[in-house]
């Protein structure tokens, strides 16, 4: 087992024992290209964590913080079948204005991306099929970048010319993402993404874990057809039941998703889902346990 | 409702969700002992746990619980 993994299973081990256990059970289940992608993050995580004046013990204690969150919403989303807020006015007091809040929240994340089983899968799929569409993009899009993760991956994988261009509405995440990256290839907007208009279309568009986030997603949809070149490539991810701080827009289930996607004039290029739990798919639905979707998406023909 | 009572039907409940017909509770036992007492099957106890005793935990006391006994002490706390 990778260094840093281990040292942060037996940290959490003292810490949170009651999910010490599906940590280990998602460490098991992990391949080895997992022990290669994550020993490769974690070296360049530790280094800015390190230029921070922060160690992996606050990474740890972000990534805590994170689940206990999500331990709350959940039990909340299970009393009432609601997510807690409904608004995106909501969630921007409550999250993404609030630095204190974003800068755990973006550590806690990004720490998910190789702890939790469903992050690690949906990044795999996008690694594992980016590749597919190199010869087709010179520009990639990335809207909502987060911590960062999957840009970094795009830039590794898609040619030296492509152009990189990301819109997100909060700063922290900027600055994380900016830290996170370290690449002069890429423009950054701090924009909402319904008020962006360069007159460009691009050949890649990203958007990962957004969806969720804002009050008319069938809306976002439509902007980013527009924004798309007409043989360009739409990748999303999205969860079904999965109560967090800032998510508002509730799928019930996987259909639910791409009903809203064919809405937008999309057709679905290829598509996986993840089970956040260990659990059977009739369980998951009894339980309305997390599914991770994505998909590449192309325009449907019309 | 005294405290051997609202064992019983914790240990109930814990039977129900963990779909375990074996677990015997104390109030000393901890999740080390119970093997599926995980971070997903702990958000279904708690919600069952509610919903039985007909109360509502607060966060801190959802993350705070050691043992079995401290989360027998809680529904105590709420019910008297």
């Amino acid at each position: 087992m990778n260094g840093h993994i281990n040292y942060i299973c037996k940290r959490i081990e003292i810490l949170n024992p009651i999910h010490s256990k599906k940590l280990k059970k998602n460490i098991e289940f992990f391949d080895d290209r997992y022990d290669e992608l994550a020993d490769a993050f974690f070296k360049k995580y530790l280094r800015i964590l390190q230029l921070e004046n922060k160690t992996l013990d606050y990474a740890i204690d972000c990534y805590l913080q994170m689940l206990a969150d999500v331990t709350n919403e959940t039990v909340e989303f299970l009393r009432t079948g609601k997510y807690t807020s409904t608004t995106f006015e909501e969630v921007n007091n409550r999250v993404y204005a609030s630095p204190g809040i974003m800068e755990y929240y973006m550590h806690g994340l990004l720490m998910s991306q190789f702890l939790f089983k469903h992050h690690y899968q949906t990044l795999n799929f996008f690694i594992n099929t980016l590749p597919y569409y190199v010869n087709t993009t010179k520009s990639y899009l990335e809207v909502g970048v987060g911590h960062g993760l999957y840009l970094s991956k795009a830039l590794d994988i898609l040619d030296n010319k492509t152009t990189f261009t990301v819109v997100d509405i909060s700063e922290t995440s900027l600055r994380f993402a900016k830290h996170f990256i370290n690449d002069n290839r890429v423009e950054y907007n701090l924009r909402d993404i319904f008020d962006f208009n360069n007159d460009e279309k691009y050949d890649f568009i990203t958007l990962g874990e957004v969806l969720e986030h804002v009050e008319d997603p069938l809306g976002l949809l439509l902007k980013l057809n527009d924004l798309l070149s007409d043989d360009g490539v739409l990748f999303f991810t999205t969860p079904t039941n999965a109560p967090a701080i800032d998510h508002i827009y509730l799928f019930n289930n996987v259909e639910e998703i791409r009903d809203i996607v064919r809405s937008a004039g999309f057709q679905i290029a290829s598509e996986m889902s993840f089970l956040s739990e260990d659990v059977s798919v009739e369980k998951a639905e009894k339980y309305k346990i997390a599914v991770l979707y994505e998909a590449f998406l192309k325009k449907a023909e019309t | 409702m005294d405290k051997s009572e609202i064992l019983e039907k914790v240990n109930s409940i814990f039977i129900d969700i963990l779909d375990n017909e074996n677990i015997v509770l104390s109030n000393e036992t901890t999740a080390n002992d119970v093997e599926d007492w995980d971070s997903l099957n702990h958000i279904q106890l708690v919600v069952a746990i509610e919903k039985q005793f007909k109360i509502r935990f607060t966060s801190k006391e959802i993350q705070s619980w050691s043992n079995v006994g401290e989360v027998v002490n809680s529904v105590s706390l709420k019910l008297n």
